[in-house]
């Protein structure tokens, strides 16, 4: 069944995407041509095949001592100069709840 | 003099470590045939003289104290801008990291650096790597050195391109469907996507994380081959856990014999709808002549590869949708101003920092891993995988490589695939090997009859034998080239323009 406009206002505010204007109704449209693309991927469901997540199999979780790792650690300072906006050693959000006072 | 472009890589850092070159020179030249080309070509994104200058500084200096330089030192290298470099922003060619200044080095690059390589810039790229033309970077097209007015293919158009123009003798790019195999194809350069895990992804920006993986451009086969031994020198990077011990051995592999040594072919592939004549008697071409070197033609069939494009698209967009979801507009990319909360500054963040594929491909991988759609299709994918290296695997018990097109045309306008569910099956040919995980070259044969631009085979092998990939690469430019020279060589329309050695 074809993915309808709702359907795909649904789909972009799971992704945190703001679809505006004439966005929705050619992302809807998108939408249906890659999953008919996609059609042919459904006969795979087969019982007896095992699904490969990943290239390499066996891999295990690196696992590492709970202190701070000076190779790959950030600064405070490095780990806020990309941020948008910051205080003090904090990046700087605005309300998380509610509608805030930030407009 | 000669002009840079004329010299590979290994001419140069054999010159360099000669003295008959210094590096300083080098780099001059290097940024020189840049800013003559790039007006037409626009495969960077930025340029880094300053970076370049001090770096060719530092080989002349280690050369002047009498110590033994590295293997590629005073040889220029453009890296793609999803690779993070410490002076440079990373801005994947998307509006979300246009001021994204690298907090540090991807190992990549650094593994370049330390092999004394010197740095000229960033290269443009479709954003976030999701494209084969290019033309989705925020910021500018790149032009097809071999015509202007055509794409270089992507999603690493601008490496592809900036080593066609010869601005550089390598380039870095990456490879999630075919991003480096296919501008290697449409820009007449060699382009290597080695096996997944061959080459450390830390510090690359991540799109398909078991699908990615990051290879090297070159003119030649050789400079290829010097540019993995140096992409591999030190071994596992303890920053990708998917990174393996591989030897720095590349090199020695390239005047290895292919006498008695079998080549497969999928006769499927080659009477696939949408190959171009053109690109279909180049691989035949490129077949016989290994033939005539004495390989044997065997036939194999991948009964699976059907599967692919739809395994891959599933896979790809639902691991780049998980990947994308760091950028929230809070720790680092575009931030909305103004917005009421955060659910707000986030979306709208997204929606203004990401261009349109970007948002297309997310919003499908958002999809396919909603609930009850996520059992349908990317179960479904992932057991099309299992069968499709299970078909590689019986392939390779006959065959020691397999050789087909790398893109099922030659470079095409720009804007002339404007569906993008039509431009996704430009990468039909490469996308099997990413779900495989084996690795795969782009050896360019010469132009084709058609269209005259640049057209090229393809060539396949096991996972972690990538060894064979330069050993039948070599052999296919014996055939195709005089005498250690490229088969293509330069983009004649910039052969020579800025790059004058002194």
């Amino acid at each position: 069944m074809a993915l309808t406009e709702t359907d795909v206002r649904g789909i972009a505010d799971y992704a945190r995407i703001a679809l505006e204007g004439d966005e929705l109704a050619q992302m809807t449209s998108y939408m249906n041509d890659a999953v008919d693309m996609l059609e042919p991927i459904l006969a795979y469901n087969l019982p007896d095949v095992d699904p490969t997540f990943h290239p390499i199999g066996g891999l295990s979780n690196v696992m590492r001592e709970d202190v701070c790792d000076s190779e790959r650690g950030l600064s405070i300072d490095a780990a806020l100069d990309n941020a948008g906006s910051s205080r003090d050693r904090y990046f700087r959000v605005p309300s998380i709840l509610g509608e805030g006072d930030e407009a | 003099m000669a002009n840079i472009d004329t010299l590979s890589a290994r001419q140069i850092a054999s010159a360099v470590a000669s003295g008959e070159l210094s590096a300083l020179e080098v780099a001059q030249a290097a940024l020189d045939a840049v800013e003559a080309r790039e007006g037409e070509v626009q495969a960077f994104l930025q340029v880094t003289p300053e970076l370049a200058l001090a770096a060719a500084d530092r080989v002349d200096a280690a050369r002047a104290a009498g110590e033994a330089l590295p293997p590629l030192a005073g040889v220029p290298v453009a890296v793609k801008d999803n690779m993070n470099l410490v002076g440079t922003r990373t801005t994947c060619a998307s509006r979300m990291l246009e001021s994204y200044e690298s907090p540090y080095t991807a190992t990549c690059v650094q593994r370049m650096l330390d092999a004394g390589c010197v740095p000229v810039g960033k290269t443009n790229m479709d954003e976030f790597a999701f494209g084969s033309s290019t033309d989705t970077s925020a910021f500018h097209p790149t032009n097809n050195p071999w015509n202007t007015s055509c794409v270089p293919g992507g999603s690493s158009g601008g490496s592809a391109a900036a080593v066609a123009a010869g601005e550089v003798p390598l380039a870095l790019g990456s490879d999630t469907g075919g991003s480096i195999r296919q501008p290697a194809a449409l820009c007449g350069v060699v382009g290597m996507k080695p096996t997944y895990g061959a080459v450390s992804r830390y510090g690359v920006v991540a799109f398909g994380s078991s699908l990615d993986q990051v290879g090297p451009f070159g003119r030649t086969v050789e400079d290829v081959a010097l540019a993995m031994d140096a992409l591999v020198t030190g071994g596992h990077d303890r920053c990708d856990s998917t990174s393996q011990e591989v030897a720095p051995v590349f090199a020695q592999h390239l005047d290895a014999s292919i006498e008695g040594r079998r080549v497969g072919i999928i006769p499927s592939f080659m009477e696939a709808e949408g190959l171009s004549p053109e690109v279909r008697s180049a691989v035949e071409s490129a077949a016989k002549a290994l033939e005539a070197a004495g390989a044997e033609l065997v036939e194999v069939d991948l009964p699976h590869l059907d599967a692919a494009i739809a395994a891959y698209y599933v896979i790809g967009p639902a691991e780049a949708f998980s990947n994308l979801a760091r950028f929230d507009g809070v720790r680092y990319g575009y931030q909305e101003p103004n917005c009421r909360n955060l659910a707000d500054q986030s979306s709208l963040s997204r929606a203004h920092g990401f261009g349109a594929e970007a948002k297309r491909r997310q919003m499908l991988g958002a999809y396919l891993l909603s609930s009850g759609i996520y059992d349908k299709y990317y179960y479904a994918a992932q057991k099309a995988r299992t069968l499709i290296t299970a078909d590689y695997a019986a392939a390779y018990e006959k065959v020691d490589v397999i050789i087909m097109p790398a893109s099922p045309q030659v470079a095409f306008e720009h804007g002339a695939i404007s569906d993008p569910t039509q431009m996704y099956l430009s990468d039909m040919y490469t996308i099997s090997i990413n779900i495989a995980g084996n690795g795969g070259m782009t050896v360019p044969v010469g132009l084709g009859t058609d269209s005259g631009m640049p057209v090229a085979a393809q060539l396949v092998a096991p996972a972690f034998k990538d060894e064979r990939l330069i050993t039948f690469g070599a052999a296919l430019e014996r055939a195709f080239a005089s005498d250690g020279a490229p088969i293509m060589g330069v983009a004649p329309a910039f052969s020579g323009k800025g790059g004058e050695l002194a």
